[in-house]
This record gives structure tokens, sequence and C-alpha cells, in this order.
């Protein structure tokens, strides 16, 4: 399977991810889920002032998705061509699974974002209501859920995957 | 704790799967497991509808269960297509 990977590579300058800005979107999606609006400006980078979209705060039980970070997962996998929510970092992954992806995404030369789950609570049982999906990792491609590793390594041996991501990342 | 037994009896009874193969991964303790499903409901249904409707299936289980790993979800047709016999 030959990859198009310059064209897959083409606008990817702006999701080119450091450990800094993983940490920081995944802190601030936990932000955008517990802090009321006013607790949410200020000492915030650019990527995370995208993200958070805090309206007025509202009382959620933990176990659910709260419309705040319902909006700003909305939000966040629109803005960015390919999202892995994972176990652990893309540097370190916690997880054999999640592993999987990080390897298939960057085997194919592909710019993403991950965002580590286990920081979070809220924001890792938010996530399976949100995707309606029970594991992780979690894959959104162009803000569509993708699947879970077992549908990643099934598209990337059939080569979907990689029509998905030509198509994904050059619209 | 869940059994391998539990989940192929789950998968054929709502899936009405026709072959379901279900490995316990998990060295005893029943948090992870393989599973392979033959059902004709998968027909007409992407990959991503067919893994969901295995997590639907399993949904009380999955409660327990830390790692599924579907490793075929097939139509009749596609298992006859890929394992001749």
């Amino acid at each position: 399977m030959v990859v198009a990977h310059s064209a897959l590579l083409q606008g990817s300058l702006a999701i080119s991810c450091s450990h800094s800005r993983v940490y920081r979107a995944a802190h601030s999606l936990r932000q955008s889920c517990r802090l009321p609006a006013s607790r949410c400006t200020g000492r915030r980078g650019r990527q995370a002032s995208q993200i958070v979209n805090a309206e007025s705060p509202s009382i959620q039980s933990p176990q659910t998705l709260s419309p705040e970070l319902k909006s700003a997962l909305e939000k966040f996998v629109q803005q960015h061509n390919v999202v892995l929510f994972m176990k652990g970092t893309k540097q370190f992954p916690q997880c054999g699974f999640s592993n999987t992806c990080v390897q298939i995404l960057q085997t194919l030369n592909v710019p993403f974002e991950s965002v580590n789950i286990l920081e979070d609570e809220q924001l890792r049982s938010g996530m399976k209501e949100f995707s309606q999906w029970p594991t992780f990792p979690q894959v959104y491609i162009n803000g569509e859920f993708y699947g879970g590793c077992d549908i990643m390594i099934e598209g990337y041996q059939s080569g979907e995957l990689v029509e998905t991501l030509e198509a994904a990342l050059n619209s | 704790m869940t059994s391998a037994a539990d989940v192929e009896q789950k998968l054929r009874d709502k899936l009405k799967a026709a072959d379901v193969t279900v490995i316990d991964t998990s060295g005893g303790c029943g948090a992870s497991f393989d599973v392979a499903v033959v059902s004709d409901q998968f027909e007409g249904k992407r990959l991503l509808d067919r893994h969901r409707m295995i997590n639907t299936a399993l949904e009380e289980e999955m409660k327990s269960i830390h790692a599924l790993s579907i490793r075929q979800c097939w139509t009749p047709e596609q298992q006859k297509a890929k394992q001749p016999s």
C-alpha cells in the first residue's frame, strides 16, 4: 500500500503536536467540564482557548456527559483532523491497544492530536458516552468517530483507513 | 466474574449468531476476551456498526470487561468466502 505522504502532510503544521500541547488539550477539556466560565480565562494557551467554551456552570453527576464537556468535545474533534483519545500519551502509551493506534498513525505519517483520558475520570466516562463506545482508544477523523483499536487495525490492513485519512486531510 | 461461556451465550442470543468463538485472554480474571462472531444481522452494516452491535449485546458484561478484542464480525457469506471448507 502506497500512501501519498506529502498529501497527508499538507496543512499539517497546524496540528503538529508537542507534549505540553497535548497536556494543555486534556487540561482544558477537564477545565471545561468543571470550572465556571469566570475561572476558565487567563493562564491558558492558544489551543486551550480554542477548545474551552465554558458557558454557565452547571451541576452534573460525575458519570454523565455535561453539556459543556459535550460542546467542548464536539469543537475539539472538529478542529483537529485526527484525534486519538488514549490511555497515556503518544510518547508513552499506557495500554497496548492505545499503543497500536499510535503506531498505525505514525506508520502512516499522519499528524494527530492525542488526549490522555487517564488524566481525568470525568473526561474518561464522558468520552464513553460521547462516542457511545465502552473502551479506549477512540479515534476521531474529521469530527467523526472512526472506531477503536480493532477497527483501526482492520482499516489499516484493508487500506480503508488510508482512504479515509487522505480524504480527511485534503478536505 | 464474566466467563467466556457467558459472553458466547449473550452473543448467540442477542445477535442470533450462527458461529461464535470467545477466547478468555485475561489469564483467569475474566476481564479480557477475544471474540469472533458470525451473524446474518451484520448484513448491510458497516464495520463500526457491527462493533457497536457487539458492544450493545455485551453492555452488562462490558462493565466488568477491561478489554474486548473483536477479531472478526462477519456475515455467513463473508465467513464462507474467507474460510472455504
